[in-house]
């Protein structure tokens, strides 16, 4: 919690920041020509320019796998974790620095598979983090094994006679953890509502979920072609609490169905949708708290802090002279 | 016009009594009716006294020595009969110690439990003893006891100001070791990426002496300066960086060693004149910190811009700090008595309450109907009870009006009125009416608020933009009526309970003032007639000056016998003033408006008029539906989503890109980045169409992933193969 003065907040507002995506823009993509993530990293840094997100102030982290390179691409600070540790590195950073913008990007396999456990309680610890679940249905990075997401008979390195289990699906679950905040899904061939709703995911205070179904044009190349063909195929969630689909994309998207994000129930229903694909925002509740605002304040990291921690440490190697004198 | 008629109307015109019916009210220890009951605040359970804990600033600061019992209660009594007995046991407790609050013991509740406990001398192994024994171990909290006494208004709102004032000094000392801490790493950061911060002897000092011969320190020097930034901070930035720092840490220093409760007292004065002349002396300091505060912000967030910050801050003054800044500090408590403003501490109060200054003004009324100036003529009124309603007036200060009585329930108040970003007033009734002592403080405070004498209401400028939620006047019995009313039950001569509804007025409250026992008379039981008309209905009807009826209270004496009691028409005058004025705040609170009735007058009237002109149209419905109401509106079911005409495109001749759906995928820049280029959001368009072929256009339209790119017709109808491209364009045109 800061207490800044009304003059320093009165400068700061003086001082205008204007960026362009350029400016957010990092080292350039080694992601496969015509792959999904390539569409959320364009409206991640559209997001962070219309929002004038100063890159220091900024942070991107991530575990590992092809969306995990996602850091690298941001010109911001970034965190390339460890395999489907990108949440709590997320919440220790949240903790530490209140101040920053934290951003998640974790795949299928990073978040719902060996990260699962991570993923559950960061949706019951709520605390403000925008996740960007690229969810590609397949181990990309190591070339092609299943991950949870893989439809049921995929034949891949790991199941050469077809996947045996029926696919997880992450809203669902995340629908069903408790102190769930926002859950939404998009999918990466509309970027414009990838764009409204990883924005909506940010304004959002609190664990904001979001998973973006993306194409995996090398291992993966027909698994959403039927959706892709079919636009009808695709149901636009729209709510004035919700999503709002421009007269452009209605055009070409007009399967749509009014849905109230404040309904669970509801979202749990659509979440369960089979032959269609829902994109827009499922849940959303505002009023469940963060885990960082029910702490208590934090003591400040200075050097006395860290001095009576080290202390501390030390001491647990000390020698007491008085009682080697009192041993017997 | 009768013996008995001629003789009360006369003494409601005069004040005087003629003839022999009437009795003087002086020295019977009479008390409202409605009173009656109230004969020994120790045997009643009800909010007091409270126990003044030390919490977290909050509500729970303020307790109230029953719901301290409740909640033990609950914690150790079982429902039901089996926890009965320990329920009476912890009762017959509460009431020794509402007892000993009462006769004047005070100190903390745990010590005035074990005297209770004590006094009431229970053997040590009988079950009372047990209770009293596991109530005491639950017992969690525990502060000073203070019963409703005179000094309790300035007691109560000190204990939460200074509750916030150690809450504040908290977060302030917290906020200073946050900035040092920050501005501190902006020079270790310089400092370590220096010549002199990678130097080996550095580097050799920063691993220490146990492994110092694993590391070649001249060669890790070499890399780091070889690697590290070169650009160290400008000279002018780090002399403002420890300027700026050196501040805070002196400031911190110093509010560390005067941080304690002395220190707090400081900010307590017992007039304004002297609170003023504080605040006074110390704004410079004020002012220098909170330009130093706003330069370490501004330089730890990066946005310190030399251009535009420093001829701000060159001309950093009294102007330049806001209520804002001023909330980071300390703020003022001044008690004073309402008899004590007068002259210049009246104007230094107005001086206050027109500015920001974070000072909270405590006026403890103590006497509503003892003011000579007031009383000399026009009958008793309540002058005191106007300064809140003055005060509210000036806009920018947060008021508070209560009684004694209703403190424990207008803590949530005080606490936001504490809290204020500006000025406060807090005018309270103590019920300690001097002269008059016939009824405990208590007792008079409540009958103050009950009567409309001194009612209750709060005006917060910070709540919101208007009046409605700005102004509240729910701490008032049922505020929708002129006067609160209430049951009343007796017995009549025959033995026979009778129970009436009976108002309590501002006569009845001013019937509890002995000193102003000349504005009744007594009529006996006896000579009750037709002719008297109690004095809420007297105060309803049109003319007072009519003296077809005679206004009465009831009134019982100290032998608890039922009588009534005459009143006179300058009383009366002081009533119908003292509803005029209640009138005023109900209609700031919203109740019977008169301009928002005449407004909905004025409506209804337009809206008829339409109806019958409407209605003179044949076949034309003659009843409209009314305007439906705003609940109507909302729950209309929303609009769908603006679809445009489903009219399907017609293919165009043109080669375009949907850029709105382009993915980024980059298949056509990576197939040609002179035909094909990206716009300010990286989404794909037509660069230049001339820098490729056909062929490329309808291979780009077969890559693409979303399918958005339309090659159109060729411009070259010779380009070699066009009658294979143009099969191969045809899906995408």
């Amino acid at each position: 919690m800061t207490m800044t003065t009304r003059a320093s907040e009165c400068l700061m507002r003086m001082y205008t920041e204007d960026h362009h995506l350029e400016d957010y823009q990092g080292s350039i993509p080694r992601w496969c020509t015509g792959c999904g993530d390539n569409a959320i990293l364009t409206a991640v840094q559209r997001l962070c320019r219309d929002e004038k997100l100063r890159p220091e102030k900024t942070v991107f982290v991530s575990g590992i796998g092809c969306s995990s390179r996602f850091p690298h691409y941001m010109k911001t600070y970034g965190f390339h974790g460890i395999h489907g540790r990108a949440l709590p590195i997320a919440e220790g950073i949240r903790l530490a620095r209140p101040d920053l913008h934290v951003f998640v990007n974790t795949g299928d396999g990073d978040c719902c598979s060996i990260g699962a456990a991570h993923w559950v309680h960061a949706i019951r610890y709520n605390m403000n983090l925008t996740v960007m679940v690229h969810d590609n249905h397949i181990y990309g990075l190591t070339k092609m094994q299943v991950s949870p997401t893989s439809p049921r008979g995929l034949r891949s390195k790991t199941t050469p006679h077809g996947a045996d289990l029926e696919p997880l699906n992450p809203l669902s679950v995340t629908l069903g953890i408790q102190n769930v905040s926002f859950v939404a899904q998009a999918v990466d061939w509309i970027p414009e509502l990838v764009y409204d709703i990883i924005s909506r995911a940010f304004h959002h205070k609190g664990c904001s979920f979001v998973r973006i179904i993306q194409r995996c044009p090398e291992f993966l190349p027909e698994l959403l072609a039927p959706w892709l063909s079919d636009p009808n195929r695709t149901l636009l969630l729209t709510h004035e609490n919700g999503m709002r689909v421009s007269a452009a994309l209605g055009k070409v998207y007009k399967n749509q169905r009014e849905h109230d994000p404040s309904n669970i129930d509801h979202a749990r229903e659509i979440a369960s949708l089979k032959d269609l694909i829902p994109v827009g925002i499922l849940y959303h509740n505002p009023a469940v708290p963060c885990y960082e605002d029910m702490r208590a304040i934090m003591p400040l990291r200075g050097p006395d802090l860290i001095q009576r921690g080290l202390e501390a440490e030390f001491d647990k190697f000390t020698i007491w002279p008085q009682e080697e004198a009192v041993r017997p | 016009m009768s013996v008995e008629l001629q003789e009360h109307v006369a003494f409601y015109l005069t004040g005087r009594r003629m003839g022999g019916g009437l009795m003087a009210a002086d020295g019977q220890h009479m008390r409202p009716g409605l009173l009656a009951r109230f004969g020994d605040l120790t045997r009643l359970r009800y909010d007091f006294p409270l126990v003044l804990v030390g919490s977290r600033g909050d509500e729970s600061e303020i307790r109230s020595l029953s719901a301290l019992i409740n909640g033990i209660l609950q914690d150790i009594a079982p429902r039901g009969i089996e926890g009965e007995a320990t329920r009476q046991h912890l009762l017959r407790l509460e009431r020794e110690i509402r007892t000993l609050a009462a006769n004047g013991d005070t100190g903390p509740l745990s010590g005035l439990w074990d005297l209770a406990t004590q006094r009431i001398g229970a053997p040590d192994d009988s079950p009372l003893a047990r209770s009293l024994g596991r109530a005491r171990a639950a017992l969690q909290v525990d502060g000073e006891v203070a019963d409703c006494t005179d000094e309790l208004p300035a007691r109560v709102i000190t204990h939460l100001w200074r509750a916030l004032q150690r809450q504040k000094a908290g977060l302030f000392n917290q906020e200073l070791r946050r900035l040092t801490a920050r501005l501190a790493d902006i020079l270790q950061a310089d400092f370590v990426r220096s010549r002199r911060g990678t130097s080996a002897a550095r580097l050799r000092a920063s691993v220490g002496t146990g492994m110092e011969g694993a590391f070649d320190f001249e060669a890790l020097a070499s890399t780091l300066q070889h690697v590290s930034g070169r650009d160290p901070l400008p000279d002018s930035r780090r002399q403002r960086v420890q300027r700026a720092l050196s501040g805070l840490q002196a400031r911190h220093y110093a509010q560390a060693d005067a941080g304690g409760p002395d220190d707090i007292d400081s900010y307590v004065f017992a007039n304004c004149r002297d609170a003023l002349a504080a605040f006074r002396n110390r704004l410079p300091q004020i002012i220098e910190l909170v330009n130093t505060m706003a330069i370490a912000e501004l330089e730890i967030e990066g946005l310190y811009v030399e251009a535009t910050h420093d001829p701000f801050f060159a001309g950093f003054d009294e102007s330049s700090v806001g209520a804002k800044d001023l909330r980071l500090f300390p703020d003022y408590l001044v008690c004073t008595a309402s008899e004590d403003l007068q002259g210049p501490e009246n104007a230094g109060l107005m001086e206050i309450l027109a500015s920001d200054m974070p000072i909270r003004i405590v006026i403890q009324v103590s006497d509503i109907l003892g003011e000579p100036a007031l009383r000399a003529y026009r009958g008793p009124v309540a002058h005191a009870a106007q300064l809140g309603k003055m005060a509210m007036g000036l806009g920018n200060a947060y008021v508070l009006q209560s009684s004694s009585s209703h403190l424990y329930r207008a803590r949530r108040r005080i606490l936001s009125g504490l809290a204020h970003a500006g000025p406060a007033l807090f005018s309270v009734f103590s019920g300690s009416q001097r002269g008059s002592r016939m009824l405990p403080p208590y007792l008079l405070a409540a009958a103050a608020l009950e009567s409309r004498a001194f009612p209750a209401f709060s005006y917060d400028p910070a709540a919101g933009p208007d009046w409605a939620t700005r102004f509240a006047l729910d701490g008032n019995p049922q505020p929708e009526a002129d006067w609160p009313v209430h049951e009343f039950g007796y017995e009549d001569e025959s033995r026979q309970s009778v129970t009436e509804q009976v108002a309590f007025t501002y006569v009845d409250f001013v019937a509890c003032d002995p000193r102003q026992a000349k504005h009744f008379a007594l009529v006996p039981r006896a000579e009750w007639n037709g002719s008297m008309v109690p004095a809420a209905d007297s105060l309803t009807s049109d003319s007072l000056a009519v003296a077809a009826k005679v206004p009465y209270v009831q009134m019982v004496n100290g032998n608890h016998v039922l009588l009534r009691a005459l009143v006179d028409e300058k009383l009366m005058l002081a009533a119908q003033r003292c509803q005029e004025m209640w009138h005023s705040l109900q209609e700031l609170g919203g109740i019977r408006n008169s301009q928002a009735e005449r407004l909905l007058a004025r409506e209804r009237k337009v809206w008829e008029e339409q109806r019958q002109r409407e209605s003179a149209i044949p076949g034309r419905d003659a009843r409209p539906p009314p305007p439906a109401p705003a609940a109507t509106i909302a729950a209309a079911p929303p609009a769908q989503p603006v679809v445009a005409a489903t009219e399907p495109d017609k293919p165009s001749d043109d080669p375009h890109i949907d850029t709105l759906r382009c993915t980024t995928c980059n298949e056509c820049t990576n197939l040609n980045n002179r035909m094909f280029a990206y716009d300010a959001n990286k989404q794909a368009y037509i660069a230049d169409i001339n820098a490729g072929t056909y062929r490329e256009l309808v291979e780009a339209a077969e890559a693409c992933q979303v399918s958005i790119i339309h090659p159109g017709k060729p411009r070259n109808p010779d380009e070699p193969g066009i009658a294979e491209l143009l099969q191969r364009a045809e899906p995408f045109l």
